[in-house]
Protein backbone atom coordinates (compact mmCIF):
# COMPACT_ATOMS: atom_id res chain seq x y z
CA UNK A 1 0.00 0.00 0.00
CA UNK A 2 1.44 3.41 -0.91
CA UNK A 3 2.40 5.31 2.24
CA UNK A 4 0.29 8.35 1.31
CA UNK A 5 -2.84 6.21 1.02
CA UNK A 6 -1.99 4.35 4.18
CA UNK A 7 -1.88 7.63 6.07
CA UNK A 8 -5.24 8.71 4.70
CA UNK A 9 -6.83 5.40 5.66
CA UNK A 10 -5.41 5.65 9.16
CA UNK A 11 -6.71 9.19 9.59
CA UNK A 12 -10.19 8.32 8.34
CA UNK A 13 -10.56 5.12 10.28
CA UNK A 14 -9.51 6.80 13.53
CA UNK A 15 -11.95 9.68 13.10
CA UNK A 16 -15.52 9.87 14.25
CA UNK A 17 -18.39 10.19 11.83
CA UNK A 18 -18.46 14.00 11.63
CA UNK A 19 -14.67 14.19 11.28
CA UNK A 20 -14.86 11.70 8.42
CA UNK A 21 -17.47 13.83 6.73
CA UNK A 22 -15.28 16.92 7.21
CA UNK A 23 -12.25 15.11 5.80
CA UNK A 24 -14.19 13.96 2.76
CA UNK A 25 -15.46 17.49 2.20
CA UNK A 26 -11.87 18.78 2.34
CA UNK A 27 -10.83 16.19 -0.21
CA UNK A 28 -13.78 17.12 -2.39
CA UNK A 29 -12.79 20.79 -2.28
CA UNK A 30 -9.16 20.05 -3.04
CA UNK A 31 -9.52 17.87 -6.13
CA UNK A 32 -7.22 19.54 -8.69
CA UNK A 33 -8.80 20.41 -12.04
CA UNK A 34 -7.99 18.20 -15.02
CA UNK A 35 -4.96 19.24 -17.05
CA UNK A 36 -6.01 20.86 -20.31
CA UNK A 37 -5.06 17.94 -22.59
CA UNK A 38 -7.30 15.61 -20.56
CA UNK A 39 -10.22 17.97 -20.09
CA UNK A 40 -10.91 17.50 -23.80
CA UNK A 41 -11.15 13.73 -23.35
CA UNK A 42 -14.09 13.66 -20.97
CA UNK A 43 -16.13 11.09 -22.86
CA UNK A 44 -17.94 7.85 -22.19
CA UNK A 45 -14.77 5.81 -22.49
CA UNK A 46 -13.23 7.57 -19.49
CA UNK A 47 -16.35 7.65 -17.39
CA UNK A 48 -16.75 5.41 -14.35
CA UNK A 49 -19.87 3.46 -15.18
CA UNK A 50 -20.64 2.41 -11.62
CA UNK A 51 -21.05 6.01 -10.52
CA UNK A 52 -24.35 7.70 -11.00
CA UNK A 53 -22.68 11.10 -11.26
CA UNK A 54 -20.31 11.86 -14.11
CA UNK A 55 -16.87 10.83 -12.87
CA UNK A 56 -13.93 10.72 -15.29
CA UNK A 57 -10.59 9.10 -14.60
CA UNK A 58 -7.27 9.24 -16.39
CA UNK A 59 -3.99 7.49 -15.66
CA UNK A 60 -0.57 8.27 -17.07
CA UNK A 61 2.76 6.68 -16.33
CA UNK A 62 5.70 8.99 -15.94
CA UNK A 63 8.89 6.99 -15.69
CA UNK A 64 7.94 4.26 -13.25
CA UNK A 65 5.37 6.31 -11.40
CA UNK A 66 1.63 6.66 -11.78
CA UNK A 67 0.00 10.03 -12.34
CA UNK A 68 -3.77 10.11 -11.83
CA UNK A 69 -6.28 12.76 -12.82
CA UNK A 70 -9.99 12.88 -12.28
CA UNK A 71 -13.05 15.02 -12.59
CA UNK A 72 -16.25 14.73 -10.55
CA UNK A 73 -18.94 17.33 -9.91
CA UNK A 74 -19.00 19.23 -6.63
CA UNK A 75 -22.76 18.53 -6.58
CA UNK A 76 -21.74 14.93 -5.83
CA UNK A 77 -19.42 15.71 -2.92
CA UNK A 78 -19.13 12.19 -1.54
CA UNK A 79 -17.91 10.63 -4.74
CA UNK A 80 -15.77 13.66 -5.54
CA UNK A 81 -14.20 13.44 -2.09
CA UNK A 82 -13.44 9.74 -2.49
CA UNK A 83 -12.00 10.24 -5.96
CA UNK A 84 -9.84 13.06 -4.65
CA UNK A 85 -8.67 10.88 -1.76
CA UNK A 86 -7.58 8.19 -4.21
CA UNK A 87 -5.81 10.67 -6.48
CA UNK A 88 -3.90 12.06 -3.53
CA UNK A 89 -3.18 8.66 -2.03
CA UNK A 90 -2.08 6.99 -5.25
CA UNK A 91 -0.40 9.65 -7.37
CA UNK A 92 3.32 8.99 -7.48
CA UNK A 93 2.91 5.33 -6.52
CA UNK A 94 4.31 2.53 -8.65
CA UNK A 95 2.02 0.52 -10.91
CA UNK A 96 2.50 -2.54 -8.69
CA UNK A 97 1.49 -0.56 -5.60
CA UNK A 98 -1.69 0.71 -7.22
CA UNK A 99 -2.68 -2.77 -8.30
CA UNK A 100 -2.12 -4.06 -4.79
CA UNK A 101 -4.56 -1.64 -3.14
CA UNK A 102 -7.14 -3.85 -1.40
CA UNK A 103 -10.60 -3.94 -2.95
CA UNK A 104 -12.26 -3.24 0.39
CA UNK A 105 -10.71 0.22 0.62
CA UNK A 106 -14.09 1.86 1.27
CA UNK A 107 -14.57 -0.29 4.36
CA UNK A 108 -10.97 0.24 5.48
CA UNK A 109 -11.57 3.98 5.42
CA UNK A 110 -14.69 3.30 7.51
CA UNK A 111 -16.73 5.18 4.96
CA UNK A 112 -19.60 2.74 4.58
CA UNK A 113 -21.63 4.33 7.36
CA UNK A 114 -21.22 7.76 5.82
CA UNK A 115 -22.08 6.45 2.40
CA UNK A 116 -24.75 3.97 3.15
CA UNK A 117 -24.68 0.46 1.76
CA UNK A 118 -26.18 1.56 -1.51
CA UNK A 119 -23.26 3.65 -2.58
CA UNK A 120 -20.29 1.53 -1.60
CA UNK A 121 -20.36 -0.24 -4.93
CA UNK A 122 -20.08 2.98 -6.91
CA UNK A 123 -16.97 3.95 -5.01
CA UNK A 124 -15.46 0.50 -5.27
CA UNK A 125 -15.99 0.95 -8.99
CA UNK A 126 -13.76 4.03 -8.90
CA UNK A 127 -10.89 1.99 -7.48
CA UNK A 128 -11.41 -0.81 -10.01
CA UNK A 129 -11.44 1.76 -12.76
CA UNK A 130 -8.19 3.30 -11.54
CA UNK A 131 -6.54 -0.13 -11.55
CA UNK A 132 -7.82 -0.77 -15.07
CA UNK A 133 -6.59 2.58 -16.35
CA UNK A 134 -3.21 2.13 -14.70
CA UNK A 135 -2.84 -1.34 -16.20
CA UNK A 136 -3.66 0.00 -19.63
CA UNK A 137 -1.28 2.92 -19.30
CA UNK A 138 1.47 0.55 -18.15
CA UNK A 139 0.87 -1.77 -21.10
CA UNK A 140 0.88 1.12 -23.53
CA UNK A 141 4.15 2.30 -22.04
CA UNK A 142 5.67 -1.17 -22.36
CA UNK A 143 4.61 -1.39 -26.01
CA UNK A 144 5.83 2.08 -26.63
CA UNK A 145 9.27 1.31 -25.23
CA UNK A 146 9.61 -1.74 -27.45
CA UNK A 147 9.10 0.35 -30.60
CA UNK A 148 11.92 2.12 -32.44
CA UNK A 149 12.54 5.61 -31.10
CA UNK A 150 10.79 7.55 -33.90
CA UNK A 151 7.56 5.55 -33.58
CA UNK A 152 7.13 6.03 -29.87
CA UNK A 153 3.95 7.67 -28.72
CA UNK A 154 3.94 10.54 -26.39
CA UNK A 155 3.02 9.94 -22.78
CA UNK A 156 -0.73 10.01 -23.29
CA UNK A 157 -3.31 7.84 -21.61
CA UNK A 158 -4.08 4.64 -23.41
CA UNK A 159 -6.37 5.32 -26.33
CA UNK A 160 -9.72 3.60 -26.22
CA UNK A 161 -10.21 0.88 -28.78
CA UNK B 1 -53.72 31.84 -10.50
CA UNK B 2 -54.77 28.23 -10.94
CA UNK B 3 -56.63 25.99 -8.60
CA UNK B 4 -54.97 25.88 -5.17
CA UNK B 5 -53.52 22.67 -3.81
CA UNK B 6 -55.74 20.68 -1.47
CA UNK B 7 -53.50 21.44 1.52
CA UNK B 8 -51.61 24.55 0.44
CA UNK B 9 -50.08 24.98 3.91
CA UNK B 10 -47.98 21.86 3.33
CA UNK B 11 -45.88 23.48 0.65
CA UNK B 12 -43.88 26.66 1.12
CA UNK B 13 -41.83 28.71 -1.30
CA UNK B 14 -38.15 29.54 -1.03
CA UNK B 15 -39.27 33.12 -0.32
CA UNK B 16 -41.29 31.94 2.66
CA UNK B 17 -38.30 30.01 3.98
CA UNK B 18 -36.00 32.98 3.52
CA UNK B 19 -38.43 35.12 5.52
CA UNK B 20 -38.55 32.52 8.31
CA UNK B 21 -34.85 31.75 8.64
CA UNK B 22 -34.76 33.21 12.13
CA UNK B 23 -38.26 32.17 13.17
CA UNK B 24 -37.85 30.15 16.38
CA UNK B 25 -41.05 28.24 15.63
CA UNK B 26 -39.61 26.99 12.35
CA UNK B 27 -36.86 24.44 11.84
CA UNK B 28 -35.49 23.96 8.34
CA UNK B 29 -34.29 20.42 7.62
CA UNK B 30 -32.10 19.40 4.71
CA UNK B 31 -32.34 15.78 3.61
CA UNK B 32 -30.28 14.63 0.64
CA UNK B 33 -29.22 11.50 -1.11
CA UNK B 34 -25.61 12.65 -0.82
CA UNK B 35 -25.06 13.33 2.85
CA UNK B 36 -22.16 15.69 2.21
CA UNK B 37 -24.20 18.21 0.23
CA UNK B 38 -25.23 19.78 3.52
CA UNK B 39 -21.56 20.47 4.26
CA UNK B 40 -21.01 21.96 0.83
CA UNK B 41 -23.63 24.56 1.69
CA UNK B 42 -27.12 24.63 3.18
CA UNK B 43 -29.91 27.06 3.91
CA UNK B 44 -28.61 29.15 6.84
CA UNK B 45 -29.86 27.67 10.07
CA UNK B 46 -30.94 24.39 8.49
CA UNK B 47 -30.10 21.12 10.22
CA UNK B 48 -29.30 17.86 8.47
CA UNK B 49 -31.43 14.77 8.75
CA UNK B 50 -29.75 11.81 7.13
CA UNK B 51 -32.35 9.47 5.64
CA UNK B 52 -30.13 6.51 6.39
CA UNK B 53 -28.03 7.35 9.42
CA UNK B 54 -30.74 9.25 11.29
CA UNK B 55 -34.06 7.78 10.19
CA UNK B 56 -33.30 4.12 9.66
CA UNK B 57 -32.49 1.49 12.22
CA UNK B 58 -28.91 0.39 11.65
CA UNK B 59 -29.55 -3.31 12.26
CA UNK B 60 -33.08 -4.18 11.19
CA UNK B 61 -34.54 -2.92 7.94
CA UNK B 62 -36.96 -0.51 9.53
CA UNK B 63 -37.20 3.04 10.77
CA UNK B 64 -35.82 4.07 14.11
CA UNK B 65 -38.08 3.68 17.14
CA UNK B 66 -39.92 6.55 18.78
CA UNK B 67 -37.23 7.05 21.47
CA UNK B 68 -34.60 7.53 18.77
CA UNK B 69 -36.93 9.82 16.89
CA UNK B 70 -37.45 11.87 20.04
CA UNK B 71 -33.67 12.11 20.46
CA UNK B 72 -33.27 13.19 16.84
CA UNK B 73 -35.81 15.98 17.30
CA UNK B 74 -34.41 16.97 20.70
CA UNK B 75 -30.86 17.40 19.46
CA UNK B 76 -32.07 19.47 16.53
CA UNK B 77 -34.02 21.80 18.77
CA UNK B 78 -37.43 20.65 17.61
CA UNK B 79 -40.47 20.68 19.90
CA UNK B 80 -43.87 19.20 19.17
CA UNK B 81 -45.29 22.41 17.74
CA UNK B 82 -42.21 23.34 15.69
CA UNK B 83 -43.00 23.73 12.03
CA UNK B 84 -40.47 21.53 10.27
CA UNK B 85 -39.73 22.49 6.68
CA UNK B 86 -38.00 19.84 4.58
CA UNK B 87 -35.96 20.41 1.48
CA UNK B 88 -33.28 18.50 -0.35
CA UNK B 89 -31.72 17.31 -3.59
CA UNK B 90 -33.34 15.30 -6.38
CA UNK B 91 -36.50 17.42 -6.55
CA UNK B 92 -37.13 16.79 -2.86
CA UNK B 93 -37.25 12.96 -2.88
CA UNK B 94 -35.46 12.74 0.42
CA UNK B 95 -37.28 15.74 1.80
CA UNK B 96 -40.57 13.94 1.14
CA UNK B 97 -39.10 10.76 2.57
CA UNK B 98 -38.15 12.59 5.78
CA UNK B 99 -41.56 14.31 5.82
CA UNK B 100 -43.19 10.88 5.55
CA UNK B 101 -40.98 9.48 8.34
CA UNK B 102 -41.75 12.47 10.61
CA UNK B 103 -45.42 11.83 9.93
CA UNK B 104 -44.92 8.16 10.89
CA UNK B 105 -43.84 9.34 14.33
CA UNK B 106 -46.71 11.76 14.61
CA UNK B 107 -45.01 15.12 14.07
CA UNK B 108 -47.92 17.32 13.05
CA UNK B 109 -46.41 20.40 11.48
CA UNK B 110 -44.45 19.42 8.40
CA UNK B 111 -43.93 21.30 5.19
CA UNK B 112 -41.88 20.90 2.02
CA UNK B 113 -39.95 23.76 0.44
CA UNK B 114 -40.98 23.86 -3.19
CA UNK B 115 -38.07 23.42 -5.61
CA UNK B 116 -35.75 22.02 -2.96
CA UNK B 117 -32.04 22.57 -2.72
CA UNK B 118 -31.42 23.16 -6.39
CA UNK B 119 -33.90 25.98 -6.85
CA UNK B 120 -32.64 27.69 -3.68
CA UNK B 121 -29.11 27.64 -5.07
CA UNK B 122 -30.14 28.50 -8.63
CA UNK B 123 -31.91 31.59 -7.31
CA UNK B 124 -28.70 32.70 -5.64
CA UNK B 125 -30.10 32.58 -2.13
CA UNK B 126 -27.79 32.55 0.90
CA UNK B 127 -25.93 29.40 1.88
CA UNK B 128 -23.99 28.48 4.97
CA UNK B 129 -21.33 25.85 5.52
CA UNK B 130 -21.50 26.13 9.31
CA UNK B 131 -23.40 23.28 10.95
CA UNK B 132 -26.44 24.74 12.73
CA UNK B 133 -26.77 23.99 16.42
CA UNK B 134 -29.74 24.55 18.68
CA UNK B 135 -30.26 24.04 22.38
CA UNK B 136 -31.57 20.55 23.01
CA UNK B 137 -35.28 20.22 23.67
CA UNK B 138 -37.33 17.57 25.41
CA UNK B 139 -39.24 16.10 22.53
CA UNK B 140 -41.63 13.25 23.11
CA UNK B 141 -42.83 11.53 19.94
CA UNK B 142 -46.60 11.71 19.76
CA UNK B 143 -46.83 8.42 17.93
CA UNK B 144 -48.28 8.52 14.47
CA UNK B 145 -50.85 6.51 12.71
CA UNK B 146 -48.47 4.19 10.89
CA UNK B 147 -51.25 2.08 9.46
CA UNK B 148 -52.67 5.02 7.54
CA UNK B 149 -49.49 5.88 5.60
CA UNK B 150 -47.35 2.74 5.59
CA UNK B 151 -48.08 -0.69 4.18
CA UNK B 152 -46.30 -4.03 4.43
CA UNK B 153 -45.89 -6.85 1.92
CA UNK B 154 -48.77 -9.10 3.00
CA UNK B 155 -51.21 -6.23 2.71
CA UNK B 156 -49.73 -5.25 -0.64
CA UNK B 157 -50.29 -8.77 -1.91
CA UNK B 158 -53.92 -8.69 -0.75
CA UNK B 159 -54.27 -5.19 -2.22
CA UNK B 160 -52.95 -6.37 -5.59
CA UNK B 161 -55.15 -9.48 -5.57
CA UNK B 162 -58.19 -7.34 -4.81
CA UNK B 163 -57.34 -5.22 -7.85
CA UNK B 164 -57.07 -2.01 -5.84
CA UNK B 165 -55.01 0.88 -7.22
CA UNK B 166 -51.31 0.21 -7.03
CA UNK B 167 -48.88 2.67 -8.50
CA UNK B 168 -45.28 2.00 -9.34
CA UNK B 169 -43.42 5.30 -9.53
CA UNK B 170 -40.11 3.94 -10.84
CA UNK B 171 -38.70 4.64 -14.27
CA UNK B 172 -40.31 2.75 -17.19
CA UNK B 173 -37.35 0.38 -17.59
CA UNK B 174 -37.48 -0.62 -13.94
CA UNK B 175 -41.20 -1.21 -14.31
CA UNK B 176 -40.81 -3.50 -17.31
CA UNK B 177 -38.04 -5.43 -15.61
CA UNK B 178 -35.31 -4.39 -18.02
CA UNK B 179 -33.43 -2.67 -15.18
CA UNK B 180 -33.26 -3.25 -11.44
CA UNK B 181 -32.55 0.38 -10.63
CA UNK B 182 -32.69 3.72 -12.39
CA UNK B 183 -30.40 4.14 -15.33
CA UNK B 184 -26.86 4.99 -14.28
CA UNK B 185 -27.38 3.71 -10.74
CA UNK B 186 -25.77 0.45 -9.65
CA UNK B 187 -28.08 -2.38 -10.71
CA UNK B 188 -28.23 -4.08 -7.38
CA UNK B 189 -30.50 -4.80 -4.48
CA UNK B 190 -33.07 -6.99 -6.20
CA UNK B 191 -32.78 -10.47 -7.65
CA UNK B 192 -35.73 -10.18 -10.00
CA UNK B 193 -36.96 -7.37 -12.22
CA UNK B 194 -40.50 -6.37 -13.09
CA UNK B 195 -43.44 -4.98 -11.16
CA UNK B 196 -46.21 -6.04 -8.82
CA UNK B 197 -49.04 -7.46 -10.97
CA UNK B 198 -51.73 -4.88 -11.54
CA UNK B 199 -49.49 -1.89 -10.81
CA UNK B 200 -49.65 1.12 -13.10
CA UNK B 201 -46.43 2.90 -13.94
CA UNK B 202 -46.41 6.65 -13.20
CA UNK B 203 -42.81 7.75 -12.82
CA UNK B 204 -42.49 10.13 -9.85
CA UNK B 205 -40.86 12.79 -12.01
CA UNK B 206 -44.10 13.46 -13.83
CA UNK B 207 -45.25 15.37 -10.76
CA UNK B 208 -42.43 17.90 -10.88
CA UNK B 209 -41.27 20.64 -13.19
CA UNK B 210 -37.77 21.04 -14.61
CA UNK B 211 -36.83 23.39 -11.76
CA UNK B 212 -37.85 20.85 -9.13
CA UNK B 213 -41.10 22.59 -8.15
CA UNK B 214 -44.34 20.65 -8.14
CA UNK B 215 -46.69 20.85 -11.08
CA UNK B 216 -49.93 22.79 -10.77
CA UNK B 217 -53.11 21.27 -9.39
CA UNK B 218 -54.61 21.10 -12.89
CA UNK B 219 -51.56 19.32 -14.28
CA UNK B 220 -51.53 16.86 -11.39
CA UNK B 221 -55.24 16.15 -11.75
CA UNK B 222 -54.68 15.50 -15.46
CA UNK B 223 -52.06 12.86 -14.64
CA UNK B 224 -53.41 11.11 -11.59
CA UNK B 225 -57.15 11.52 -11.94
CA UNK B 226 -57.89 11.92 -15.64
CA UNK B 227 -55.18 9.70 -17.06
CA UNK B 228 -54.89 7.06 -14.34
CA UNK B 229 -58.45 7.26 -13.17
CA UNK B 230 -57.55 7.51 -9.49
CA UNK B 231 -60.18 9.02 -7.21
CA UNK B 232 -59.50 11.07 -4.08
CA UNK B 233 -61.17 8.50 -1.82
CA UNK B 234 -59.41 5.46 -3.35
CA UNK B 235 -57.30 3.14 -1.24
CA UNK B 236 -53.95 3.60 -3.02
CA UNK B 237 -50.56 1.98 -2.52
CA UNK B 238 -47.45 3.58 -4.01
CA UNK B 239 -44.02 1.97 -4.23
CA UNK B 240 -40.67 2.37 -5.92
CA UNK B 241 -37.35 0.73 -5.07
CA UNK B 242 -36.83 1.61 -1.43
CA UNK B 243 -39.76 3.93 -0.80
CA UNK B 244 -38.08 7.29 -1.34
CA UNK B 245 -39.47 8.23 -4.75
CA UNK B 246 -42.89 6.93 -3.72
CA UNK B 247 -42.76 9.25 -0.68
CA UNK B 248 -42.78 12.10 -3.16
CA UNK B 249 -45.80 10.65 -4.94
CA UNK B 250 -47.45 10.03 -1.55
CA UNK B 251 -46.90 13.72 -0.72
CA UNK B 252 -48.32 14.84 -4.05
CA UNK B 253 -51.44 12.71 -3.81
CA UNK B 254 -52.09 13.35 -0.13
CA UNK B 255 -51.23 17.02 0.30
CA UNK B 256 -51.40 18.55 -3.14
CA UNK B 257 -54.40 16.64 -4.47
CA UNK B 258 -56.06 15.84 -1.14
CA UNK B 259 -56.36 12.08 -1.53
CA UNK B 260 -57.42 10.58 1.75
CA UNK B 261 -55.97 7.09 1.76
CA UNK B 262 -52.54 6.79 0.18
CA UNK B 263 -50.00 4.47 1.71
CA UNK B 264 -46.33 4.07 0.92
CA UNK B 265 -44.94 0.55 0.57
CA UNK B 266 -41.41 1.29 1.77
CA UNK B 267 -40.29 -2.33 1.33
CA UNK B 268 -40.82 -1.56 -2.35
CA UNK B 269 -38.99 -3.38 -5.11
CA UNK B 270 -35.93 -4.24 -3.03
CA UNK B 271 -38.27 -6.35 -0.92
CA UNK B 272 -40.74 -7.58 -3.53
CA UNK B 273 -38.09 -8.42 -6.14
CA UNK B 274 -36.38 -10.68 -3.61
CA UNK B 275 -39.41 -12.43 -2.11
CA UNK B 276 -39.71 -16.12 -2.84
CA UNK B 277 -42.85 -16.83 -4.87
CA UNK B 278 -44.04 -13.24 -4.89
CA UNK B 279 -45.96 -12.73 -8.12
CA UNK B 280 -44.18 -10.54 -10.65
CA UNK B 281 -45.31 -9.10 -13.96
CA UNK B 282 -42.88 -8.18 -16.69
CA UNK B 283 -43.07 -5.82 -19.61
CA UNK B 284 -45.16 -2.71 -20.08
Amino acid sequence: MPAALDEIIAELSESDRQERIDLLIDFAKNLPPLPEHLAKLKDASHRVEECQSPVYLFAEIVGDRVALYADAPIEAPTVRGFVSLLIEGLSGATVADVLKVPGDLVERCALQEVLGMLRVRGLSGVLRRIKGEVTRAAMAQAENLSLPEQKRFSNQPAAEE
Amino acid sequence: MGKPYAHPESLVSADWVQEHLKDPKVRIVESDEDLLLYDVGHVPGAVRVDWQGDLQDQIIRDYINSEKFSELCSRNGIVSDTTVVFYGDKSNWWACYAFWAFTLFGHKHCKVMNGGRKLWIDQGRPLSTEPSRYPATRYVAAGGDEASIRVFREEVLAHAKAGKPLIDVRSPKEFTGELLHMEEYPQEGSLRGGHIPGARNVPWARAVNEDGTFKSTEELIAIYQDELGLKPADDIVAYCRIGERSSLTWFVLTYLLGFSHVRNYDGSWTEWGNLVRAPIARGA
